[in-house]
Parts: structure tokens; sequence; C-alpha cells
């Protein structure tokens, strides 16, 4: 979940507040008394982790870390590295220093040490995954069809989600990811049991993933009745304020986004929207947005548009224009690299400085049944669609599966790891993040909080 | 890469082998739609290379020997029908590609300076290469092989003792390729005496007008070589444009003058396709498929997308390949032809049980287990003993999931995944 200090978490929310908010929501629910004791038991663990630091101290030896690019008539041609000594204490990177290959320590034997991968947009709470093979089924009425099947689907889909969402973790750990960001369904079909499902599921496997999880309408805040449970939500641990097409499926822009800055600004949450219509109501939204965390400068940073598949629609001249807005509001952008009938804009986000990250969104559900699981595979995937090929571009793309992290700057000066940072890493078998990216090199190992989780 | 224990075996029967029967219709307000695929475990029976028999029953009585197919799904092994085994960086110290050759002839100066070296351990490096696609259950490739004045005849040479070393478990067919040009450099001479070999099965070529600005003097070459000779044709075709429509129509009318071509000639890429306007394509789609030529494709997806849906609606027979998995002209290739399934999936769209099924025949060069009917044609006795087992229920699930290869099987030879 989200930790107190953490640099990669937008919304910097309160750990504590979270736990405590997180063990309240279980009060009254189907899930055994013996699991709130646990999270009891964990609330006071942590506490004093946080105070009195974190006893777990070990060296990693033969770690192979990117020094610096080389380059050859102002080419970069290949990207150096060295084998160190990185010392982990608890959550954080302790030192990294020459390597000692005779040292007692953990042999990470020449392995390729990168950033952990972090999926920024996945629904763990709703999947099939893990349960049998099913196509998806085109469906008359567009998302309002698909919220009526949900409406029929999602009751027996509960019975066994802790479950599903646990395998489906198991998944993303395969592939590299130490977290995620989680959308969960908030509507009068789930109420609040999908959340608290994911919230099970999410404590099973607290010393080995890390989660934020966004309260998403999926039905409508007002087409289904579910601002009330919206309220619920953002007081029972979660740390976004959710969404999907306030136009199409709530009919009207302003009426859905004041509610959801309204509710973000009361509960000190992030916004996190699904956006995917394309013509002129999505781009009012987009700039209705803009306008609303202008007005609310405590929203910059911690607010994000999923998908905004009308950024594709604009020309060139038009796409720049919002790209420098949503980089002055500060709102991110998530996607999940569409390709085919619409290509997101994304060089163009990334050179005028928006935040842009990637998230698998469905693995295999009623929606999609295409997801990998792997962030490396998107980064890989918009390598190729956006030409990014050489060794320098091949680097940079490494940020996408990282949410912004790459071991060197654009320099080519070694920025990751130092001291200081956040013990979530991964050992591949790869000379480089180049190789990784282009190759979608295997995953060797997964620490996350300094904990090895294979 | 998954390792795989290789096994020869030449008669024996295939129990508990999960085969598809038939799609299940569902009744909905739109009527009724398939919604899933039935299957059964069956027996295969195997002698030779060939399947002899599928029939379901108690196995005892047989007195063959017996392998225990797990109940994992039965398929066609995959055909990668575009891919350059000769020349490849996989098993090498990673390389980006540069930006600095930016043309062809960049390229070709650039093949001219690395080839000399690139051939001391182009045997072994095609072998790894091979295993990477084995990996992924694929057990056929239609390989190019570089023909120019640098390599002379040495490139074929190295990739043919590579598939001597694997020949019970993959096979080839050649493409002789003069990949600088028929006369940008002097290849004319050398890919006439590769026309002649009998281990060569297709005349090659790489844009006409691109390298060598002579639509007509090339393909009259290509063409008269492959008659001369008896060979198939396959030539990759960059060129957008008028001139890469040129040289379609071109090809077009030879094939039809000559007809022992027909269902033997292939462009590769076509890229031009993917840019005409739909009532010219659909034209050029209905000539291609008279003269029984064929389109392979890697399945662009980065600003251009190839038509494929609308060609074979036309009848033109679409195969896919990989192309480079990791060379000089990109690092990208995954090696499993299933990846390209699940591209063309995603891309064109087929996202139900019906469309995914109908995508496995790009992984397996065009044979499936149910026709679109519905009724089983695939595996048959008299068929070869090529198929892989999935860890899979159905084609549709396989496609979307990119499913694991538990084993895979050439001329009845198994090669079981390790952990099995």
């Amino acid at each position: 979940m989200v930790k107190k200090a953490d640099k990669y978490s937008p919304a910097g929310l309160s750990r504590k507040a979270f736990i405590k908010n997180a063990a309240w929501t279980l009060v009254g629910t189907a899930i055994a008394p013996t699991l709130l004791k646990a999270r009891a038991a964990d609330v006071s663990g942590l506490d004093s982790c946080q105070n009195s630091g974190d006893s777990r101290r070990y060296v990693l030896k033969n770690v192979r870390l990117e020094t610096g690019f080389e380059y050859r008539e102002g080419e970069v041609v290949a990207t150096q590295t060295g084998l160190f000594c990185v010392e982990i204490q608890g959550k954080k990177i302790l030192s990294v220093k020459h390597n000692e290959p005779d040292a007692t320590a953990v042999d990470a034997e020449g392995r390729l040490m990168l950033p952990a991968f972090r999926d920024m947009h996945i629904h763990l709470d709703k999947t099939f995954y893990g349960d049998k093979w099913q196509a998806v089924r085109r469906l008359p009425g567009g998302v309002k069809g698909m919220i009526q099947l949900e409406q029929e689907i999602l009751p027996d889909m509960l019975k066994n989600s802790v479950c599903k969402a646990g395998k489906l973790i198991e998944l993303l750990q395969s592939k590299g990811s130490a977290f995620a960001r989680s959308h969960v369904n908030i509507e009068p079909t789930s109420k609040l049991l999908s959340l608290r499902h994911l919230q099970a599921a999410l404590d099973d496997k607290k010393q080995r993933f890390g989660a934020e999880l966004v309260a998403f309408p999926q039905h409508g805040v007002f087409y289904t009745d579910t601002a009330p449970y919206m309220r619920e939500a953002a007081k029972a641990g979660i740390d976004f304020i959710g969404g999907v097409d306030p136009y199409t499926v709530d009919g009207a822009i302003e009426r859905t986004m004041d509610f959801t800055v309204g509710l973000a600004l009361e509960f000190d949450k992030g916004i996190d929207i699904h956006l995917h219509e394309t013509g002129d109501s999505g781009l009012r939204t987009v700039d209705y947005l803009i306008k609303k965390v202008e007005e609310n400068p405590k929203l910059k940073g911690k607010t994000y548009l999923s998908h905004c598949f009308c950024l594709a629609r604009l020309d060139q001249a038009k796409q720049q224009d919002i790209a420098l807005k949503l980089a002055a509001a500060q709102i991110g952008i998530v996607s999940t690299i569409p390709f085919g009938g619409l290509i997101m804009p994304i060089p163009t986000l990334l050179k005028h400085k928006v935040k842009v990250m990637t998230g698998n969104d469905s693995i295999i559900d009623h929606w999609s049944t295409f997801g990998t699981g792997s962030v490396l595979e998107k980064a890989h995937l918009a390598a190729q669609l956006y030409g990014k090929r050489t060794e320098f571009d091949l680097s940079r793309m490494l940020a996408l599966a990282t949410a912004g992290r790459t071991p060197l700057d654009d320099k080519g000066v070694r920025i990751w790891p130092a001291a200081g940072d956040p013990s979530d890493f991964i050992l591949m078998k790869a000379s480089c993040s180049a190789e990784a990216v282009a190759r979608i090199s295997p995953v060797k190992s997964l620490y996350y909080q300094g904990y090895k989780v294979f | 890469m998954s390792e795989f224990n290789n096994k020869r075996q030449n008669s024996y029967i295939v129990k508990n082998a999960l085969l598809e029967t038939g799609f299940a219709r569902e009744e909905s307000v739109n009527g009724s739609f398939i919604h899933a695929t039935t299957t059964a475990l069956q027996n295969v029976s195997i002698e030779n290379g060939k399947i002899t028999r599928v029939w379901s029953g108690d196995i005892r009585a047989e007195g063959s020997e017996v392998v225990d197919a797990k109940g994992y799904l039965m398929l066609p092994a995959f055909k990668d029908m575009h891919v350059h085994l000769d020349k490849t960086l996989y098993g090498l110290p990673w390389q980006a590609v540069s930006s600095r050759r930016k043309t062809i002839y960049d390229m070709i100066a650039y093949e001219q300076q690395i080839i000399p070296a690139l051939l001391k351990t182009s045997t072994h490096r095609a072998e790894q290469l091979i295993g990477l696609m084995q990996s992924y259950g694929t057990t056929f490739a239609r390989t190019h092989f570089n023909i120019e004045p640098t390599s002379g005849f040495r490139s074929l040479e190295n990739l043919q003792k590579a598939l001597e070393n694997v020949k019970d478990q993959f096979d080839a067919d050649l493409v002789a390729f003069p990949q600088h040009g028929v006369f940008y450099t002097d290849s004319a001479a050398l890919l006439t005496e590769a026309a002649k070999l009998d281990s060569v099965r297709f005349i090659g070529g790489v844009d006409p007008y691109g390298v060598d600005r002579a639509i007509e003097k090339v393909l009259d070459l290509t063409v008269g070589l492959a008659l001369d000779n008896d060979k198939g044709i396959d030539i990759h075709l960059h060129d957008s444009g008028k001139e890469g429509l040129d040289t379609v129509e071109y090809l077009i009318r030879k094939v039809e003058e000559n007809p022992s071509l027909k269902g033997k000639t292939f462009i590769s890429h076509a890229f031009v396709l993917g840019r005409l306007d739909a009532k010219v394509l659909s034209g050029v789609a209905e000539r291609l498929a008279e003269a029984r030529i064929g389109i392979v494709s890697s399945i662009p997806f980065a600003g251009l997308v190839m038509p494929i849906p609308v060609l074979t609606r036309h009848g033109v027979q679409v195969f896919a390949g990989n192309d480079n998995i990791q060379d000089h002209w990109s690092t990208f290739g995954s090696g499993s032809m299933l990846q390209k399934a699940h591209l063309m999936a995603q891309l064109y769209g087929w996202t139900s049980e019906y469309d995914l099924s109908r995508a496995m025949k790009f992984a397996t060069g065009n044979i499936l287990p149910l026709s679109d009917d519905g009724v089983r044609i695939w595996p048959a006795a008299g068929d070869l003993a090529e198929f892989v087992l999935m860890e899979a229920s159905c084609s549709a699930e396989t496609v979307a999931r990119i499913s694991p290869v538990k084993a895979f099987v050439h001329k009845g030879n198994i090669s079981w995944a390790a952990d099995l």
C-alpha cells in the first residue's frame, strides 16, 4: 500500500491512516475475524518499523548496475555497466559500493538490477484470471450494455474474487511488478464488497506486493445510485477517487466532475478517472479537469487521466497545447499503449514533461482477454510503436515500466539506485535496460521492500 | 526460453490428447452466437511421421507404445513463414540498431562490413535461434538466406549445417535472397547458381525499384530463374507508392503469363497494399487471388497496418512470420508465431471465441483444427505428425493468452518441455 515517505507515490498518503481505515472497513464484512486480528497486529509492527528502523540488513554482491553511456560520434552505442555490492536495510537501499566477489552476501550472479516494475492501471478486483477461459461477448448498448452485463455477473464473480486477485498479483510479480494502482468497482451491485475482497487479497501479500487503490464508479456516479457508496469508499482505505466517461455514462460532465473533485478535496485523495470518450465531450472533460486542478492546487501531482483517447484525435498543435496545460497542472496520463485504430501521442506528452505511466488494465475479463501482466512488454510495445529502436531511445522507454525511474538520466549519469531509495528492485537476465526493453528479458528475482519475492 | 528434451519416435499412440470437436452456440437477444469451443480427449495413432488414426476408446488392446498427452490441447505445429535464420545476432552480446544507417544502401554497406565476421559463427547462432523458435512450438520455417558477393554461398552452407544438425526436430524451405540487389552488387550470377540447387525452393528478391531501380529487369530475371529451375518466388517488397504498385502489377502479369508459378509465388511485406485506397486495394486483392500469389507479413502495426482482413476476404493466401528476431535490422522479434497471431487478434479486433479461433491459422500456416463451420478437419488420417501440445483449453484461449507450449512434434519425433 502507500508508504509514508514513498517518493514513487504521487498521492503521498499516510500509511497509518490507510491501515486504520482499511481495518475499519473489515468490520461487519464476510471476512473471517482472524484476518482482522492479523491486520491489527500488523499495524503496530509497521509503526515500530517506521519509528525505530528496520533491522533487516543484508548485502547483494555481483549486482550489475548501469554506470553510463558509451558514445561514438555523438551517438549512444552502448550502455556501460559494472558489478557492485548493494546494501539493503529494510525498505531502503543503504549504500552502493564497489563489488566484493568474496564477501559473505547474497550472490546476484551478475544479473542486471533495475527498479521493480509498477503496473499503474489494472483492475485486480474484477478478473477471470485463474478461472475457466471465456472469450469476450460483444454486447449491444456500448458501455451501458456492459454495465448491465456487470450487474448480472458481478455477484458470481465476487464469490471467488479474493482468490483470483491473489493469483493475478502472482502473475504480475512473475513479470517483475512489485506494485499496482488498482481500480476497484464501487457501485450498487458490489457496494463495498469488491474493495473489501481486494483489500483481503492484498493483505495476504502485504510483505510481497504494494498497491494503491482507486474507488472506481464503473456504473456511473449518478447513472446508477453510486454517489453514497463513493463517499463510503472514500473513508474506507482508498487512495484515489476514480471515474468513467462522465458525459457518456452520467450525461453531464460538470456534475460528475464536481462530485469527483469535491470528494478528493474533502478526503484528501488523488483523482484517476477513465476517459475513453474520443470526441468533443472527451476534450471538454480534460479542459474541465485542468481548470478544477488549477483552482485547487493541492490536486496537482496527484490527478490522473487514464486512457484519455481524445488526445489521439487532435491535430499536433492542439496536442501540444493540451500537453503544456497538463504539464502545468501536473496531471498525469496513464495509458495501456493502444495501437491499431488509435495511437496515443505519448512522445509529445513526454516531450512536454507530462507524467506518463502504463498498466495492463484488463488481463483477462469480460472487457478484454489480451493482457499479459507484464509492463515491460508495454514498454517494448511503445518502443516498437513509436520507433524507439536505438540504445538511447530503448533505455528511455524503461521509464514506462517503472513509472518513471531509470538507472541513468538522459545524460548517462547514474541516478539509481542511490542510498535512501526504496528497496524495490528486480534482477534480470539482461545486459542493460535497452536490451531488457527490446528483448522483454526474463525477470529472475523480485524484491519488494527488501523482501525477496522470488 | 524453455528447455525441451528431444526423443526420436516412430510408431506410437498419443492418448489423452485434447482435440477440438466443434463450436458451442448460445441463444441471445441478438440471435445465436458461438460462445465456446467443444473438445474431447482422444487417441491419435502415429506411424512413420504421419497420423494414421484419430479415435476414442480403450487403448490397452492396441499393443503399441503409448505417449500420454496429459490432457494438453493438440494443435498443428507452428510455421514461421518469413525469417532470416542465416543472419542473426541472437546469442551474441546485445547490440541495438543504429540511427546512423538510414537507407537500404547504408544497410548494404554495413552488411558488407560485418558479414565476414558473422559467418564465422553463423551455424551455431542459427541453431540457437531455431531452439528459440522451437521453444515456442515452431517446427517449420521458410527462411531467406543471403546470396551476394560478400557471403557467396557461405551463408547458405552454414545454414544448411545448422538445419542438418536439427533435422529430426525442425525443417525449413530455403529462399535464395539477393539482399544487396541483383545488379546493385554483382549478384545475378550467384543467384543463377543458387537457383540450380535442389535445396533451394524459392527465388527471392528485394525492392526491384528501391535497390536496383529496375522493376522489369529484376523481375524478368527472377521469374526466368524460377521457371527454368522449377522453383517458387518469394520477394521482399517494402517499396510503397507507384513503384511498389508497379512491382505488384508486373508480378501478377508475369504469373498470369506463366501459370506454373500460380500457388508458389509470394510477396513478403507488400507494404504498398497498406497504402492503397479501398477500391484500388480490392481490385489488386482480387487479382492476387486469381494469380494465386500469396502475401507473407510480419504484421507491422507502427504507422502502417496491413489490410489482412481485406486480403483474406478476397481469397488471398496470407502467411505470417517473425522476420527479424534480433539482428542489425530490428531487435524486436519474439520468435513466437503465437505472439504474431495474438498481435493480429488485437490489431484487427478479433476478440470473440470464433474470431480468435480463426486467428490461429496465422501461427500454423493456415491449418486449423475446425473449419469455419465448426467441423473438425485436423488432425485426420494422412496428416503429417507435426503438432504441439499446449496448456490451454482451445485455440481461442491459446491465441488470446499466448499459452505455453508443453511439447512439439516434428515428423513424429516428440520433444517435451523439460519440466514434464
